[in-house]
């Protein structure tokens, strides 16, 4: 199934490919576009499924840290080649719609 | 013992999260093919019922171990390491942890255990008065997410073919 490149998405994978080397876990990437936490979650499985990003859980001693593990995602090699083919090709959202959907949260 | 106005409003609360649960279950049950088709039914029948007799959820404290044994021997982070005031917040999180927790049941198993996992990771470092907001938006996301994983879970196992004994 081919993946609908909505607003969401593209915020998303633009997050993702500021450091394409780089691993973000879900509050940072919630954080970075704007986006509820709820809504980012599907996003990130949809693109893992896809096979554009992948996950892994933080190898930490959470009573050591005091905080639960984070799960980190990257994009893949060949994620961070499809998703800027497909940034480059999407319609680009305008700033207003994309400010608009960063101060809302937006749904998925 | 917890006052009746409060139970009322506890009894009001439910009464959606079954009807969720319930039709949650009949839709997943209905992707599903034929010789599955019962397990999301049962499934969501326990978990309706499970709901329906709870009259007193333990709110405001955190289970360490977690429901059924599901959670990875930590507490839910919303209520554990006092990260919660004690201004009521708590109260109300805890019992959309309750509901988290649920609607993770209808997820298959791995799964449903990461997005709580990942759920309650996000949760305990987010600050208190977002918690709500976020909790809301993993509710929002849930009916979308619980088709999303069954679709890929029947993909997985039509590709891994039936189950030869022995």
């Amino acid at each position: 199934m081919a993946l609908r490149l909505t607003l969401q998405v593209q915020l998303i994978l633009q997050a993702l490919l500021r450091d394409p080397a780089r691993e973000m876990y879900g509050l940072e990437l919630s954080e970075e576009t704007g986006l509820q936490p709820g809504t980012a979650y599907p996003i990130l499985l949809r693109l893992e499924h896809e096979g554009w990003v992948s996950s892994r859980w933080e190898d930490i001693d959470p009573r050591a840290e005091k905080r639960p593990a984070r799960r980190y995602y990257r994009l893949t090699a060949g994620g961070a080649v499809q998703a800027s083919a497909a940034l480059s090709g999407a319609r680009r959202p305008k700033g207003t719609a994309l400010q608009r959907l960063a101060e809302g949260g937006g749904t998925a | 013992m917890m006052p009746n106005i409060e139970r009322e409003e506890r009894r009001r609360k439910r009464a959606p999260v079954i009807g969720f649960i319930v039709s949650g279950s009949l839709l997943v049950s209905v992707l599903l093919p034929a010789s599955w088709q019962w397990l999301p039914i049962a499934v969501g029948t326990s978990a309706a019922i499970a709901v329906g007799v709870t009259i007193d959820p333990p709110v405001g404290r955190g289970r360490r171990g977690g429901l059924r044994g599901r959670r990875r021997g930590r507490g839910s982070g919303l209520s554990a390491h006092g990260r919660d005031d004690a201004d009521g917040l708590a109260a109300v999180t805890a019992h959309r942890w309750h509901t988290l927790v649920m609607v993770s049941w209808q997820m298959p198993r791995q799964p449903g255990r990461r997005w709580l996992a990942e759920a309650e990771s996000l949760l305990s470092e987010i600050p208190a008065f977002q918690r709500g907001a976020a909790i809301r938006s993993y509710l929002r996301s849930a009916p979308q997410l619980v088709v999303m994983m069954w679709a890929h879970e029947v993909q997985r196992r039509a590709r891994l073919g039936p189950r030869r004994p022995g």
